[in-house]
């Protein structure tokens, strides 16, 4: 478990600096499972930080989400640094915002906490119910210990951590200014068997799925804002002159919708699944961008977000590269 | 599904996105030659293959089309030097993609046809044709109007 | 108005009593509830929480034609979609129907809107009263009531075995009509057990607000920092507004295809920046910030002010499905310890 005291004495030590503007954390959140992300100005608020299995958000989206106004006419623009605190996979979207040149690395200090998963709102409420108060976790081993409205349940972590937590190949931040725990074994290889599994279906069974599944969908755009890797300023599906996607919420155009961002991502989803997480009518977006990160892998040998010195994958090409189905 | 192709003499309709230097001129001859081709193809010109951008099938799917093809010069010979090389490596993935959501793989298809190989542009065609008949008239995700 | 009661056992039965009307009912997809059109009646359940969507989609679809119309030769051939025919919404949580209430005051402001009303008025509202209301889970706090009556038609209790039914209205005494030969008549036990529930029930609501001087106060913090603390963390995506059953922003847009085309009117979200964005470029609501305290400040402050009730129902989604634990009740603590501090300070 982190020291909570040795993560907020470095939260304080980095938000005194002259050239930090704002630091992103987690505090406890305000009922539940999860931990709410915040973003703190003064040191002074650096007591409210957290770090234990129930911060899963990603905060490296925040980098991006930020909207910076049109400086005022004499002023100077704020160059100052963000601090960020990141799990292994949230770091990897920091070296893909790097070698994608969203910011660079003097823009941001990046805290490195290394990970042993984080709880599934999801599994949690299945065994335990929904909670109007927060949750308190403590790690014992191979089992979680919570607090959940005053009675304490222990269960094992595998029942309970996110699926993405149990094949976790990067626990460790693969960029960091200051590591604020003692690195982890990395949990398993992932053997993208879900994949091998969705493929054996035939076309008609696939898309019988796939029906039902965008059928649900409200085109809320959560997957998309919360997605560290989705920060154009401008979306294709906002785009008007000319319209690629229709607003109307059919199959159609959910369709549409749901491939162009597994189309934008490829070759850059570092596999974070907030997507999923945040799906308010529980679509298993991942299916398809778990598929695009095995096959990138194997015909491209390349994998997204770990090294900031790579090409973007589809901005780079290998005259040897694989040719199957081309007449 | 093909039982109705069958019965009804489906004709598919395939759209094709041609390089200019390349494939367009590879139809053209085939034209010029008096070739016999498929009459299924709808062919958008584009200025390089690598100027395709994969959500066009996706658009072309959504329309209406049976078959999408993306045809441009052979690795190496392309007018802008690179452009088909990123071209078969995003289409790769569209197809992987396209295949994983249930679009039956026949319908999405790329292929090099040089300026002079008129034949071969009109055999990849007919396998194109040949493909989205097998495949059937397109219904998953094309626009539907419903509840109009 | 009367008082009946079906085996719980017997509900597709009920449902199938109901085939003069279009049912719509809750059915479980996984683990979530989602009001649909009842096909098969086996699918539908009353052992739900609450539905994710909410059914103001019932009343206020997702996406809408408002009109189509198809170039001919020589003349243009256009028609309105026709009105909907007598409907019954089975099983809507009693916030839920007070949300349409509340949603009734926008579309009979200054224009009545149709497509809202006509489904409004085919549409009997048999409500389903909460025997365990969620965790996060307010209505008292707003006016409801986790067995509140007031925005039904007619209002059923899960009592286990059976069901009581309570017909409120006429409309309430239609279905129970069309249901004469399932539902037989209550007694007093069956009323006893209802009140009951709907008392211990009210004991489980676990969270609260004093919404007193909010609609008032509001305004005045408009360039407060407090509203940053939330603002920071949103991600600006439309989960809270679309499903928020008193949520009404919708946008207008034209699909064509060669002949045929149609205006069509489809949910829209004030969190999202291109919402407020003008044709010049200009957006009056640039960040986050703004948008984040515009949606709380219409809720809690301009509608009341319009329309004499807060435009917010307390059933609990937007804290349950917001990404990043922003939480609406939080929200209104904070703006009320701000504006204390305001007040002490002034």
């Amino acid at each position: 478990m982190v020291d909570s005291k040795k993560l907020q004495d470095k939260a304080r030590e980095t938000l005194v600096r002259d050239d930090v503007r704002r630091l992103i954390g987690w505090k406890r959140g305000t009922y539940g499972y999860e931990a709410a992300p915040t973003v703190i100005k003064d040191a002074s608020d650096a007591e409210a930080l957290i770090f234990d299995p129930t911060c899963v958000q990603n905060l490296a989206s925040f980098l991006t989400l930020e909207e910076k106004l049109p400086v005022p006419r004499g002023a100077e623009p704020d160059t100052r640094k963000v601090a960020v605190m990141v799990k292994g996979c949230d770091s990897r979207a920091i070296v893909q915002h790097l070698l994608e040149k969203a910011y660079g690395r003097d823009d941001v200090i990046v805290l490195g906490i290394p990970c042993r998963g984080v709880i599934d709102r999801r599994k949690a409420e299945k065994l335990f119910g929904d909670v109007a108060t927060p949750v308190e976790v403590k790690e014992e081993g191979d089992k979680l210990v919570l607090e959940i409205g005053g009675e304490v349940k222990t269960v094992d972590r595998k029942d309970i951590l996110m699926d993405k937590c149990l094949r976790c190949r990067y626990p460790n931040p693969l960029v960091s200014d200051f590591l604020l725990d003692e690195e982890v074994e990395k949990f398993a290889d992932d053997d993208f068997a879900d994949v091998d599994e969705f493929e054996k279906q035939s076309p008609a069974d696939k898309w019988a799925h796939w029906e039902e599944q965008f059928g649900k969908c409200i085109r809320c755009y959560s997957c998309r804002n919360v997605c560290p890797m989705c920060y154009c300023v401008e979306c294709i599906v906002t785009k008007l002159r000319p319209q690629w996607t229709r607003r109307s919420t059919d199959i159609s155009e959910n369709t549409a919708y749901h491939i162009q961002r597994a189309w934008h991502l490829a070759g850059r989803c570092i596999e974070c699944m907030e997507c999923q997480r945040v799906c308010p009518v529980d679509i298993p977006i991942m299916t398809l961008n778990r598929k695009l990160t095995r096959d990138v892998k194997e015909l491209f040998d390349y994998e997204p977000g770990v090294d900031t010195e790579a090409q973007p994958l589809l901005a780079s090409y290998n005259p040897q590269d694989p040719e199957e189905y081309i007449m | 599904m093909s039982e109705d192709a069958k019965s009804e003499e489906f004709e598919p309709n395939i759209v094709a996105f041609l390089c200019n230097w390349c494939s367009y001129a590879g139809a053209d001859l085939a034209g010029t030659s008096r070739m016999h081709y498929l009459p299924n193809v709808r062919i958008i010109r584009v200025m390089c293959s690598g100027r395709v951008n994969p959500l066009f099938l996706v658009n072309a799917l959504q329309q209406g089309a049976d078959g999408v093809l993306i045809s441009g010069c052979h690795p190496g010979d392309c007018h802008y030097l690179e452009g088909n090389y990123y071209a078969r490596r995003r289409f790769m993935l569209m197809h992987k993609l396209l295949e994983h959501v249930g679009v039956d793989p026949g319908r999405v298809n790329m292929s090099w046809v040089s300026a002079s190989e008129g034949a071969k542009f009109g055999d990849v065609i007919e396998e194109s044709v040949t493909k989205a008949k097998e495949a059937g008239p397109m219904d998953q995700f094309r626009r539907r109007r419903i509840n109009w | 108005m009367a008082n009946y009661k079906f085996a719980k056992e017997k509900l597709a039965k009920v449902l199938s009593g109901l085939s003069d009307f279009k049912v719509l009912a809750p059915a479980l997809t996984g683990d979530v509830a989602r009001f649909q059109e009842v096909t098969d009646p086996a699918q539908v359940t009353l052992d739900y929480g609450n539905s994710n969507v909410p059914p103001k989609e019932l009343m206020f679809p997702e996406t809408e034609t408002l009109f189509k119309y198809r170039l001919g030769q020589d003349e243009v051939e256009a028609s309105v979609p026709s009105p909907e025919e007598k409907r019954v919404i089975f099983g809507i949580r009693p916030c839920d129907a007070q949300a349409y209430s509340i949603v009734d005051n926008l579309f009979r402001w200054d224009f009545n809107d149709p497509y809202f009303l006509n489904r409004r008025e085919s549409t009997a509202l048999v409500g389903l009263a909460c025997a365990d209301p969620c965790a996060n889970c307010f209505c008292p706090s707003v006016g409801g009531g986790p067995a509140s009556e007031e925005y039904l038609d007619a209002v059923m209790f899960d009592l286990g075995d059976a069901v009581y039914l309570k017909t409120l209205t006429d409309k309430g005494e239609g279905v129970a009509e069309a249901l004469s030969g399932v539902l037989e008549a209550a007694g007093g036990d069956e009323k006893k057990a209802a009140d009951k529930q709907a008392k211990d029930a009210l004991g489980k609501i676990q969270r609260s607000i004093d919404t007193a001087g909010i609609p008032e106060k509001l305004p005045s913090l408009y360039d407060h920092p407090f509203w940053e603390q939330f603002s920071d963390r949103c991600l600006g995506c439309g989960i809270c507004t679309y499903l928020c059953p008193t949520c009404h922003c919708f946008d207008i847009q034209d699909e064509s295809e060669a002949f045929d085309a149609r205006r069509a009117r489809m949910w829209d979200t004030c969190m999202f920046a291109e919402y407020s964005l003008h044709t010049s470029g200009h957006n009056p609501r640039p960040t986050r910030k703004e948008r984040t305290r515009n949606r709380i400040s219409h809720k809690y402050s301009y509608f009341p002010e319009k329309f004499d009730v807060i435009a917010c129902v307390g059933c609990g989604r937007c804290i349950n499905y917001c990404p990043v634990n922003i939480d609406i009740l939080d929200i209104l603590e904070k703006s009320k310890e701000a504006e204390a501090k305001e007040a002490k300070t002034a």
